[in-house]
């Protein structure tokens, strides 16, 4: 299982990739930065990183679809699913491989971000809790946009296609409670507490005020856990029905 | 050992295998042999555990490969019929990521790597990224992942597709000399191929088993009768009318003109023996004869024979569901 993780980590690495992603990830992110600190106003000099970041995984939309998009797609396209899918690993191995090689190319594209906090430390004070829980409310979205991209991938063998039907599910998660606001609901009050459960932002946003709340992290980790199994469902099924 | 029983593939409503049961000795080289769209691919994915079947049972060494696949896949060497090579990659890191989730331990990957790249001829393209590498090596490149771990079971789907003339031959003496300690299973639509390394033949047709014999058993039972080829001189109707008035003489199959009251008959005997009544009955009629040779059927035309003839129906039942696949039935009906 570690050959394939490594195997996939290096697939981006190799290519221009990951590199084209994680830069323009930093551009964005960068652009939100100066776009904060040229917003300050009034005597006290401050803006905040989770704001920044909440701006921020509006561009996860197409930025993670881009990681996750090849990963099963491509692999059917070239016909070296039948290596994975012959050798011993199980399609549970493979899915945990290839979910954790993107992770950990996402929580690259993270660490270099932590240069921001530094060059604020270095000119003034960034308040400690907020920015700690920030950074792990936007790690564990994106770990959930990661496995939503890779469940889209395992549905078709063109990763074009896994990309848009990602991006869709991301947007679709994202704007969850956009949706749930929306005058369509406010003669439905139950319906719309049902689709609250599934609301991403307001979650995130109380990580961001540094408040670590236990339910939070359990709805993130379960989210991410459920499309993995759906992914792991999507491939079986696939094998039993392919023509 | 490998034990095929009544393995059945359904896509949807189309049957793609049906019913088909064999065994594979050890050490044994089993050819595969079926027109395009057959069910050969169909079947080996099934035995890789690749595809689930919709019933029947493959053992594999004993080991049920749908109730235990992860030890029965280690048994098996798979090489598709397009090769599972990432174009990315160079040749020798592919072979280890092979070696690595096939589990061969760490320590052995490099001797291992080393040692199919050394068989398949391929150690002086290890640092070359296989997009560049042509067809055939990319088809030993896969061959060379298949031998990884070395696998008691070969299944090989058309390995020398895509090679050139020179390393057919060699890919060929490879398999020959790999039958010492592996059991394999080959498919391929080349018929010579088939002819010269496999001990054994299975012909598929339509899903359905058409034999499983030997080639020579196959040869020598469907070969219905001796074909005599004798270029006699004499107007064409008289000799042929003695030909086919002739005890044994099952039928003349064609007649063609070689020079002016000279031809050649092609007839179809029971045995040999009534070329020799044939002959003296010819002379004694004053027809001088020229030429004459005889021939068996071969593989190729038993091939034919085998698949050409339409499946078998076992019952109603599957007369009315092709009746209600097949659009010309219906165009009738309106």
């Amino acid at each position: 299982m570690f050959s394939l993780y490594k195997k996939e980590l290096q697939s981006y690495y190799y290519s221009p990739f990951a590199y084209v992603i994680a830069a323009l990830f930093l551009v964005l992110f960068s652009f939100e930065f100066i776009n904060g600190i040229s917003n300050m106003e009034g005597t006290m000099y401050k803006f905040s990183f989770p704001n920044i970041f909440h701006n921020n995984f509006f561009f996860f939309i197409f930025l993670i679809p881009a990681l996750t998009m090849r990963t099963f797609a491509d692999e059917r396209k070239t016909g070296t699913e039948v290596l994975l899918m012959t050798s011993p690993l199980n399609v549970f191995q493979i899915v945990i491989a290839k979910f954790l090689a993107v992770s950990t190319v996402f929580l690259m594209m993270i660490v270099l971000t932590l240069f921001f906090p530094m060059i604020t430390l270095a000119a003034g004070e960034v308040v400690w809790s907020s920015l700690i829980c920030g950074y792990l409310g936007f790690f564990l979205w994106g770990l959930v946009c990661i496995a939503v991209g890779m469940l889209m991938s395992s549905f078709t063998d063109s990763p074009i296609i896994a990309g848009i039907l990602g991006e869709g599910a991301v947007v679709l998660l994202i704007f969850i409670d956009n949706f749930k606001d929306s005058a369509l609901f406010d003669n439905l009050p139950k319906a719309a507490k049902v689709i609250g459960w599934f609301s991403t932002q307001s979650r995130f946003v109380s990580f961001s005020q540094g408040i670590f709340k236990l339910s939070d992290l359990v709805f993130f980790i379960t989210a991410t856990v459920l499309f993995l199994g759906w992914n792991i469902i999507s491939i079986e099924k696939r094998r039993w029905s392919r023509g | 050992m490998i034990e095929i029983r009544n393995l059945t593939k359904f896509y949807g409503h189309n049957a793609a295998v049906k019913n088909v049961s064999f065994n594979v000795n050890d050490n044994e080289i089993l050819g595969f042999l079926g027109p395009n769209g057959a069910g050969k691919s169909s079947t080996m994915n099934i035995i890789t555990g690749y595809l689930p079947s919709t019933s029947g049972t493959v053992l594999i060494n004993g080991v049920d490969i749908a109730e235990n696949p992860a030890a029965a896949k280690k048994q098996i060497g798979y090489l598709p019929e397009i090769p599972p090579v990432y174009q990315d990659m160079k040749v020798k890191e592919y072979l280890k990521f092979a070696a690595g989730i096939k589990g061969i331990k760490k320590r052995d990957r490099n001797a291992q790597v080393e040692d199919v790249m050394d068989k398949l001829k391929i150690k002086d393209m290890e640092k070359r990224l296989i997009r560049n590498l042509s067809k055939g090596y990319k088809q030993r490149v896969g061959f060379a992942q298949a031998l990884l771990g070395n696998p008691p079971i070969l299944i090989l789907d058309e390995p020398t597709v895509g090679l050139d003339p020179a390393q057919v031959i060699e890919v060929r003496n490879l398999i020959t000399s790999l039958k010492k300690n592996h059991t394999i299973i080959l498919s391929s639509h080349i018929l010579q191929e088939i002819q010269a390394i496999c001990d054994k033949v299975v012909i598929i047709s339509h899903g359905e088993i058409r034999a499983i014999d030997t080639i020579k058993n196959l040869e020598d039972s469907m070969g219905e009768g001796i074909v005599l080829h004798l270029t006699a001189d004499g107007p064409r109707e008289a000799v042929s009318y003695l030909i086919e008035n002739t005890s044994g003489v099952l039928k003349i199959e064609d007649i063609t003109y070689v020079k002016s009251n000279c031809y050649t008959y092609h007839i179809k005997i029971d045995n040999e023996d009534v070329k020799k009544e044939l002959m003296s009955s010819l002379i004694k009629n004053d027809f001088e004869i020229s030429d004459v040779s005889s021939s068996k059927p071969s593989l190729e035309e038993v091939f034919v024979r085998l698949t050409s003839k339409p499946a078998a129906k076992k019952s109603l039942n599957e007369l009315l569901e092709e009746m209600d696949n097949n659009p010309d039935f219906n165009e009738e009906e309106r």
